[in-house]
């Protein structure tokens, strides 16, 4: 038998097992990965490696909806990111003297990102795909930017540092019940409470991202992807469901940006670098566009690898950091022309990806918006 | 604010201009043969000036050497840094981009994402990661006073080369066979295949005049510069692209154009005073209001059937866009009975609010006439203009004239 | 065109070989990690000492350096006796890449390989994420090259560092251009922290002392300054203290050179006093009368130096790089520590670090206990040296020498 052969049968029989079987697994190892390191066989750096993996498996989530789902390039997703950390870092840090609760701090953090995910959406989703993503691109750099020179507002190139803790309940409740003990877990401070906190955020945004995968909006998304022009006759208004899978992406963004400044403690413009937002389609492209155990899988391998190879390779350690970008770059070039399905990939786009659109081909003198016929003309 | 200080922000803003429309020829020869933006550009133009800068290095050149020598060194330097580039443009071309002809849009330009860090990380493998520095030579430091001003020969070098690129392309693309057949493959590849053109080669060929375009490129900037780093191509490649749909992408005049516009923006926007700036905001605004109220009224009336083009109606749509408050409104309220008034009501009312903006704009403007943009917001400058011309006019100043007319 | 079944099968297989690769590598590593776990080798019994640095990333030259620095460290002092036992320092180097995502999981590695204290990290943007872990778990942690004012703006007691603070060198330039007359100054950073750190401080001294300033910025890796160059001509400066790196700051001047704008004093801190400046000036003529202050002892007033700078020189044959001696400096003080406390409880390093006195190649030298003017918890105070007196250099005949 052709090695090829088994690949196929494999993928056969895998696709047999139904999805549900894979998400409990996978919660399953998620949710005991940590006892391992109570029980002293891993080390706490592991944790940390995990927090950090499931902030970027929200991320590619939260990209999945418009790159996968919608099939709009983001190439500035980071900026969202960047809003949700700024804005957690503004009322939980020393900055302004600000601690506002927790669960107040999260909700604002997302509901930011997506304000700015309107904002940007509303101007230019009507662009053509490739001119959408250098928008995006251009947008995530402001952003960056923007960050950098407000100094007064976010301590500029210094960042924002000492942010407190969240704590899940007030303050005064916290006293009454003491600080040891079950109440010392409503602190979160410990990489192991981290963990399990952004385990639940992730769990919870994978739920709710499958389930709006396959409501009416998420198929529509899908036809918005898969051919506009017949979507749009078929009655969807291609313009608001774009709008909302931008703006809803944005704000796992901004949930999952809130999240890490929380984690990390200090927030600095470093970490919202192009090269981040890069990353992060990286994930998407590799895990399967569109697909949700996909994507996951697709940050996790390229999160957690590196720093797998980083924390065992020992000498070798500082030479292989040199080929992790280009390994990045080589993964993005192979898999999109060998497997732009992914390695898990959605069904749907596993049809798709390889055709060849012939409306893509014959387009070559297509109008520069998506407007309607009887407008064209009206552009200066 | 001096006379001088315009002058000398002038010649800067231009010199920066010309060195991105260097670059931007090729994006907007590339854009205009395949539809494609070629992320990975502005690495193609810091390879070719890393190679120049290493051909230099090897042979030593300095200013001891007889000036033949330094000039057969300079040539080996042009030369590699156009071959090298050529080469890595077709291998490109032909492992990561043909593979993808005719996928969605954004999956090539995946791809490109992709070719651009393998590129960044190569220039740091083979290269290393400090910026490379050549040594100065008389030509490179040299300079030529006119009228007080002092003005680098190697600007004025570079605006030649950017003239003669410019003539030379269009000429290429206008009247050569080959170019004949690029304009034929951006038109309809299908039909030109038909026609027996080689749509391959045709793409191919592109790509290649695209490299060396980038590789001269990042030669002149080397020897301008003096030194180049290996992530140098990210920002000039979106500088470039920026330029390119600024000029109106495809179209190669209109990429040199842009890059002056964008070299002037930059520099002007964070040295000069707002009072300054102001004037061509204004300058805007009137362009702004006559296209309006005049060229856009004039080209719609074209557009309607001789029997319904009445005085009245041409009266009603010239004061629907002059925004007439009795007539204007008048209309408005009666756009049931006309489709195209109500439509352009709506135009108009689009237009205006642009207008009014840019007023708004130059008002806030003169009120603070003396303050000047800190330079640190320099960077944002490009971006800003890149996503407002994409917002609102991705067709370029010069629209998107993409080789046409076969 | 290639078949989809094979495409699909070169994709996987692709996935699969790069992942055996790497578990591949992985394996080996694990495979020496357990030959060095035992803890005691006949009587000599090994302390682990972390070396967080950024080997990769934005400065890689700087980190090497710094890791260069602390072997030649570990060769002298790695080896001593306490109480009886000889003990031998294991260094665990990790590499943050100046990322301060990165810099934690780093920090956190290093608490949980039990190191006894920590030489790092390199840069200051990564410092400040790893300086709440270590407080957290009592490690102490001595910075050779972490010049920023913000690192211990929280005054921790386990952040100790043998370079000086910005705000001292940003300080000094001021004082230095007030000394040379200048009346009009220009400061211009590149919107990084280090930069801006600087700046901050000498425009804010320039200032109160009624010098007109103007502030410029450009950004890392920026080619073009003609904006900023006609900013400063129109300005007519007697002086331009630019507190970035040397690419740009090369650049810079000469791109005021060739604006005629060559009788400008042109300043800098540490970070464009580097050989490679006068080329990045595009020579000689141009890079001549640079001046640039540094954080410490000028290297010829370093007792140790001559002899260190030989050694460094014979086993890496290369000149001494940045801020090499100050690591050296900062596993010196830690074993000095080490040994004061007389044990290998952190607590107690900790506190030995508050009151030991080191004799290294930059000087002796202690550590702040508290902050005082420019002077932060757990800055450097060398014997002999004060802010008044930074060590100044200019560059002449294309090389920087000290100025008296």
């Amino acid at each position: 038998m052709r090695l090829s052969e088994v690949t196929e049968r494999v993928s056969a029989a895998t696709a047999r097992v139904p999805r549900s079987v894979y998400a409990v697994g996978g919660l399953v190892i998620a949710i005991i990965f940590p006892l391992l390191n109570m029980a002293g066989w891993v080390e706490t750096a592991w944790l940390r490696v995990g927090v950090i993996s499931l902030l970027f498996v929200m991320l590619s989530l939260g990209l999945n909806i418009v790159m996968g789902e919608t099939g709009l390039l983001n190439l500035g997703y980071i900026a969202f990111f960047a809003f949700g950390a700024y804005t957690t870092a503004l009322l939980s840090s020393p900055k302004f003297e600000l601690r506002w609760p927790f669960l107040v701090v999260v909700v604002l953090s997302a509901l930011i990102a997506m304000v700015a995910g309107f904002v940007i959406g509303l101007p230019t989703l009507r662009l053509r795909g490739d001119y959408l993503a250098i928008v995006t691109l251009a947008f995530g750099e402001i952003v960056r930017l923007t960050i950098t020179n407000l100094q007064d507002f976010t301590n500029g190139p210094n960042g924002i540092t000492g942010i407190y803790s969240p704590r899940l309940v007030g303050e005064g409740a916290l006293e009454s019940l003491g600080s040891t003990g079950p109440a010392a877990w409503l602190v979160i401070d410990k990489p192991v409470e981290y963990y399990y906190l952004v385990l639940v955020c992730v769990a919870v945004t994978a739920v709710l991202i499958s389930n709006l995968k396959n409501s009416r909006i998420g198929r529509a998304w899908n036809a918005l992807r898969e051919d506009e022009l017949a979507a749009v006759s078929a009655g969807i208004t291609a313009s608001r469901a774009k709008l909302l899978s931008v703006v809803l992406s944005a704000g796992i963004a901004g949930f999952a940006g809130s999240l890490f400044a929380y984690y990390s403690n200090v927030i600095s413009p470093e970490s919202f670098l192009f090269m981040q937002s890069v990353i992060v389609v990286c994930m998407v492209v590799l895990g399967g566009m569109g697909s949700i155990p996909g994507v996951i899988l697709g940050a996790i391998v390229l999160q957690a690898l590196p720093q797998v190879i980083r924390q065992a390779a020992g000498a070798a350690r500082s030479e292989f950091e040199v080929y992790r970008m280009l390994i990045f770059g080589i993964i993005i070039v192979v898999m999109v022309i060998f497997r732009p399905e992914g390695l898990l990939p959605d069904t749907l786009w596993r049809r798709e990806a390889h055709e060849v659109d012939p409306r893509e081909q014959e387009k070559t003198r297509q109008s520069l918006f998506d407007l309607e016929e009887g407008e064209k003309d009206l552009e200066v | 604010m001096s006379l001088d200080h315009i002058v000398s922000v002038t010649i800067g803003g231009l010199t920066v201009g010309m060195i991105y429309a260097l670059i931007a020829l090729g994006y907007t020869m590339v854009y205009g043969v395949l539809k494609f933006i070629n992320f990975a550009h502005g690495e193609v133009f810091t390879i070719g000036g890393y190679v120049a800068a290493f051909t230099l290095l090897t042979l030593g050149v300095n200013d001891g050497m007889s000036a033949l020598a330094v000039a057969g060194c300079l040539l080996a330097a042009v030369v590699a840094s156009v071959l090298v580039p050529m080469a890595i443009g077709f291998l490109v071309e032909r492992i990561a981009y043909r593979p993808l002809r005719g996928r969605a849009r954004i999956i090539p330009l995946l791809s490109a994402i992709g070719v651009s860090i393998v590129m960044q990380q190569s220039i740091i493998l083979v290269f290393g990661s400090k910026p490379v520095t050549i040594p100065t030579l008389a030509l490179s430091s040299a300079s030529i006073v006119v009228g007080g001003i002092r003005i680098r020969v190697l600007a004025l070098i570079i605006i030649v080369v950017s003239a003669v690129l410019m003539a030379g392309l269009t000429y290429l693309v206008k009247s050569t066979r080959i170019g004949k057949a690029m304009r034929a493959t951006s038109q309809d590849m299908e039909a030109a295949e038909m026609m027996g053109i080689d749509t391959n080669k045709t793409i191919a060929f592109t790509f290649i005049v695209g490299s060396a375009l980038a590789g001269i490129g990042g030669f002149l900037v080397i020897m301008y510069y003096g030194s180049l780093k290996f992530d140098a191509g990210f920002l000039y490649g979106l500088k470039a692209f920026t330029a390119a749909v600024l000029g109106g992408i495809g179209n190669i005049p209109g990429a040199v154009v842009g890059a002056l516009v964008l070299g002037m923006t930059e520099t002007y926007g964070v040295s000069v005073d707002l009072g300054f700036l102001a004037w061509f905001v204004v300058a805007g605004l009137v362009l702004g209001l006559y296209v309006q109220m005049v060229r856009i009224p004039r080209r719609r009336l074209q557009h309607i059937a001789e029997d319904r083009r009445t005085p009245e109606y041409e009266r009603n749509l010239l004061n629907v866009y002059r925004l007439t408050p009795y007539h204007g409104v008048k209309t408005l309220l009666a756009e049931r009975t006309d489709a195209l008034l109500s439509v352009s009501a709506e135009h108009a009312v689009r237009l205006m609010a642009g207008n009014i903006f840019l007023a708004v704009v130059a008002a806030v403007m003169f009120v603070n006439a003396n303050v000047r943009i800190d330079t640190r917001w320099q960077p944002v400058i490009a971006f800003v203009v890149l996503m407002v011309i994409l917002m609102f006019r991705p067709s370029g100043i010069l629209g998107e004239a993409i080789t046409e007319k076969v | 065109m290639v078949h989809e079944r094979t495409r699909t099968f070169l994709a996987l297989s692709l996935v699969i070989v790069l992942a055996l690769g790497m578990f591949g590598v992985t394996g080996c590593a694990a495979e020496t990690d357990g030959e060095t776990d035992g803890e005691t080798t006949g009587e000599v019994e090994i302390i682990k000492v972390g070396v967080q640095t950024a080997l990769t990333g934005p400065l890689p030259d700087y980190g090497a350096a710094a890791k260069n620095g602390i072997e030649l460290a570990v060769e002298d002092f790695g080896t001593f006796e306490m109480d009886g036992t000889t003990y031998q320092v294991e260094l665990v180097v990790l590499d943050d890449k100046a990322e301060p995502a990165e810099s934690a999981v780093v920090a956190q590695t290093m608490v949980d390989e039990g190191v006894v204290g920590v030489i790092g990290s390199l840069t200051t943007g990564a410092t400040l994420s790893a300086i709440p872990i270590y407080a957290e778990n009592r490690i102490p942690q001595i910075s050779g090259s972490v010049t920023g004012p913000a690192a211990n703006a929280d005054g921790v007691d386990t952040f100790y560092r043998t370079c000086w603070n910005d705000a001292v060198q940003g300080e000094a330039l001021a004082v230095w251009a007030m000394e040379l007359g200048a009346e009009k100054v220009v400061l211009m950073d590149d919107n990084g922290a280090y930069a801006v750190g600087l700046a901050d401080v000498a425009e804010d001294t320039l200032q109160a002392e009624g010098v007109e300033t103007l502030r410029q910025n450009c950004q890392s890796g920026d080619k073009d300054f003609s904006a900023q160059v006609a900013n400063v001509k129109e300005f007519g400066p007697d002086a331009i203290i630019f507190t970035g790196y040397h690419p740009e700051a090369g650049l810079m001047r000469k791109q005021m050179v060739e604006a005629g704008l060559g009788d400008v004093i042109f300043m800098g801190g540490d970070g464009i006093k580097s050989a490679e400046l006068v080329a990045q000036t595009g020579g000689e003529a141009n890079a001549e009368g640079i001046y640039a202050t540094f954080g410490g002892f000028p290297e010829e007033q370093q007792p140790g130096y001559a002899a260190f700078s030989a050694k460094y020189e014979e086993t890496y044959g290369e000149a001494v790089g940045p801020y090499a001696q100050n690591n050296y400096d900062a596993f010196g003080a830690l074993i000095a520590a080490i040994k004061q406390a007389g044990s290998l409880d952190t607590e107690a390093i900790i506190e030995a670090l508050q009151t030991v006195e080191y004799e290294g190649v930059t000087g002796t030298f202690s550590f702040a206990t508290a902050a005082d003017g420019p002077v932060a918890r757990g800055d450097v105070v060398v014997a002999g040296l004060t802010p008044a007196n930074v060590p100044r250099y200019v560059v002449e005949g294309g090389e920087f020498v000290s100025v008296k």
